[in-house]
């Protein structure tokens, strides 16, 4: 996958750079839209994440540039305002999507996955999810492991079929109340936590090997070996 | 806007202001006529008067000279016939002359000697008899059979009889009348003309007003940078619109300077952090060991808390600026209060907090997503934060008026008496109290820029209540069949 990570702060661009490469992303930097866009033209990327914030030019009107050029490729904006520009928003809609700072280095991977899967044609929806011995069926709504039936709440078989669906990733707090609850809010009490902890009693019994494992400070993680 | 639009010209401003012109112009112009009527009648009695009391005398004079033969009789009748065309304010066009005047001569018994005049006198020797006469002034007698009274002036001679002049005062009623027909006539013409004029002319002042109104209220609701109409004119209206534009330029420029000011403040610490956020979890992730990891977990912890406190720092400064920019959709507000109570629930629990939600179902407002979301949450992360094992919290969600009412109520401590005061204006907290104080401030910020209301108090009996009031999502764009229904 080749990635096209458009950021002008260098200790930003630093981190970014060898965490995504971790990830397995090829990364080219560009530090300003101007190499940015002699980048793009020169050879095509799978994904791009652009900085709004950039010293020559505006962010949005780089990526609507490039998109004029002939772009296809899929764009994470990064932003350091709170509030979302309504061009932010336009671009969202377009299929893009937006991410501010400051921000967990494992939602950055997960929305990035997100917009490449978007991108690619899907394969058919799964109507069964397996990790390891965990066994959920999407159509009936339940969940199993070791064959043996879990006694899971709606709210709770949700979770888990999103830890599911992130097997092997880290998922955040954050990204869980997103995704799981529909809301964007950053709560100063542990209400995910806990979530996670009633959800573990039920799936981790006991002489089980433990499936959900929190990474502190980072998140939880559903391990898929 | 529409419904202004649409009203009755009874119910605008110019409207009142020319009917209450009008009524004042209209009684004014009512008393100078008034005077007036009274000056012409009492200058043409006056006349009158003095043509009866100047011919009376000569008629007087001549019937004393006169001897009492057979042709006295024709001669005061010639001279009566002759001062009856002299008659002042006489008009041509009723037939004979003489029934607006006549002669009347009586003897010392007071019977009726001579009497010139229309018919046979019967009646206006009746009346004469009935009335009593002073000398020297005119007095109204009416006599039956005339609709209009005579001015009848008398004279009495050396042998005690009395010789009487009548003046029908028809003419001179007429003469009135027909001033007063003018008078109407042009009376109620200058008045419907003055009131069309004012009203047109008051009309199209406050019609500039009123657009100055719509752009100004459309700017408190949106876009700052429209400027409400200016007229080329010079008058009042216009430098009304003139110093609103300057007011509105200065805020603008003030609120821009705000928005640079935050903007920048956000991005100078937001890029650090970022940085500073992206190693630490690189270096996590890095590590196997967990005691070494311990403190740069909490570290990144005591970041993400940094960061939410410049969040909300922020948008609680923008808030009380009035320059929050929020992003309106329709919330279904009964939904999100059941869900967010049901992602508390378990925290709550395991603290030995009961939670309960009660009320109306399908309750929407008009807000910002993200803000009434993190508004929500900061209202039960409060609870969470201050309740003790045991207690219960109740949220309640009604719809009043046009209001969306949540109410979130507690049987704890209640508040300390000493912060209820100053519980919104933020770094406000109990003495027992975690966290950086700026929830219930964010709350109150979220709110009021919503156009909302948030009140605090401790409930009579034990325990905190707050009452968030929101506006509702506006019934008309969610039912626009009911709405022209009603429109129509």
């Amino acid at each position: 996958m080749r990635l096209l990570l458009v950021e002008d702060e260098v200790e930003i661009q630093g981190f970014l750079q060898r965490s995504l490469e971790e990830a397995g992303y090829e990364v080219e930097v560009a530090p300003n839209a101007r190499t940015a866009e002699q980048l793009a033209i020169g050879s095509q990327f799978d994904i791009l994440i652009v900085d709004l914030g950039l010293p020559d030019r505006d962010g949005i009107s780089l990526i609507l540039q490039l998109r004029d050029l002939g772009m296809r490729a899929p764009v994470l904006i990064l932003s350091a305002r709170r509030s979302v520009d309504d061009r932010v928003r336009g671009l969202e809609q377009g299929g893009d999507d937006y991410l501010t700072k400051p921000f967990a280095l494992a939602e950055l991977l997960a929305r990035l996955r997100n917009l490449l899967k978007r991108n690619s044609p899907s394969q058919g929806e799964a109507t069964r999810l397996h990790v390891q011995d965990l066994e959920l069926d999407l159509l009936r709504r339940e969940a199993s492991r070791g064959g043996q039936l879990l006694q899971l709440t709606q709210q709770e078989f949700v979770l888990l079929e999103y830890l599911c669906r992130n097997a092997g990733r880290v998922v955040t707090r954050s990204m869980i109340l997103d995704k799981v609850w529909g809301m964007r809010i950053v709560p100063d009490t542990n209400v995910v936590d806990v979530h996670i902890y009633r959800l573990r009693g039920k799936v981790d019994g006991a002489g089980q090997h433990p499936l959900i494992k929190t990474m502190r400070g980072i998140g939880y993680v559903l391990k898929d070996r | 806007m529409s419904s202004k639009t649409g009203k009755l010209p009874m119910h605008s401003a110019a409207w009142r202001i020319s009917f209450l012109a009008t009524i004042a112009f209209a009684c004014g112009t009512l008393v100078i006529f008034v005077f007036l009527h009274q000056f012409v009648s009492s200058d043409i009695q006056r006349r009158t008067d003095a043509w009866l009391s100047g011919e009376v005398e000569v008629l007087g004079d001549v019937a004393a000279r006169t001897p009492r033969d057979a042709l006295y009789g024709r001669v005061v009748g010639e001279v009566a016939e002759l001062a009856a065309r002299e008659v002042p304010n006489k008009s041509t066009s009723k037939g004979s002359a003489n029934d607006a005047v006549f002669f009347l001569e009586t003897n010392a018994q007071r019977q009726s000697q001579l009497w010139v005049g229309a018919g046979d006198g019967q009646s206006n020797f009746e009346a004469i008899r009935r009335t009593k006469f002073r000398p020297d002034t005119p007095t109204d007698v009416q006599v039956s059979g005339f609709p209009v009274p005579f001015r009848v002036a008398c004279l009495q001679l050396g042998d005690g009889s009395h010789v009487y002049l009548g003046l029908s005062e028809r003419d001179e009623l007429r003469v009135l009348r027909k001033l007063q027909l003018h008078f109407l006539f042009l009376w109620l013409l200058v008045v419907f003309l003055g009131f069309g004029i004012v009203f047109l002319v008051t009309k199209r002042m406050l019609s500039h007003v009123r657009k100055i109104t719509e752009a100004a209220s459309r700017i408190g609701h949106s876009d700052l940078s429209e400027r409400v109409p200016a007229t080329q004119r010079n008058d009042e209206v216009s430098q009304l619109a003139h110093t609103l534009n300057g007011m509105l330029d200065r805020i603008e420029s003030s609120m821009h300077q705000l928005h640079t000011i935050t903007d920048a403040l956000a991005h100078d610490l937001r890029s650090p952090l970022t940085a500073i956020r992206g190693k630490l979890e690189m270096s996590v992730s890095h590590t196997e060991n967990e005691e070494q990891t311990e403190p740069i977990v909490s570290a990144i912890e005591e970041l993400d808390q940094l960061t939410d406190f410049l969040n909300k720092s922020l948008d609680v400064a923008e808030a009380r600026a009035d320059a929050l920019r929020l992003t309106r959709t329709e919330i279904d507000l009964s939904r999100l209060v059941e869900t967010m109570a049901d992602l508390y629930e378990p925290s709550m629990a395991e603290r030995g907090i009961r939670i309960r939600v009660s009320g109306e179902s399908g309750v929407a407002v008009n807000g910002d997503e993200g803000l009434i979301h993190r508004m929500i949450a900061n209202l039960l992360d409060n609870e969470l934060k201050h309740l003790a094992p045991g207690s219960n919290v109740s949220i309640t969600l009604q719809s009043r008026d046009d209001m969306a009412i949540v109410k979130v109520e507690d049987d704890g401590r209640g508040f300390e008496p000493e912060i209820l005061e100053h519980l919104f204006l933020g770094r406000v907290k109990g003495r027992t109290s975690s966290g950086h104080g700026l929830g219930l401030a964010f709350v109150d910020a979220v709110v009021q820029a919503h156009g909302g209301m948030v009140e605090a108090i401790n409930r009579e009996v034990r325990g905190a209540r707050i009452v968030v009031s929101l506006p509702l999502f506006p019934k008309e764009a969610r039912h626009p069949v009911t709405a022209a229904v009603r429109a129509g």
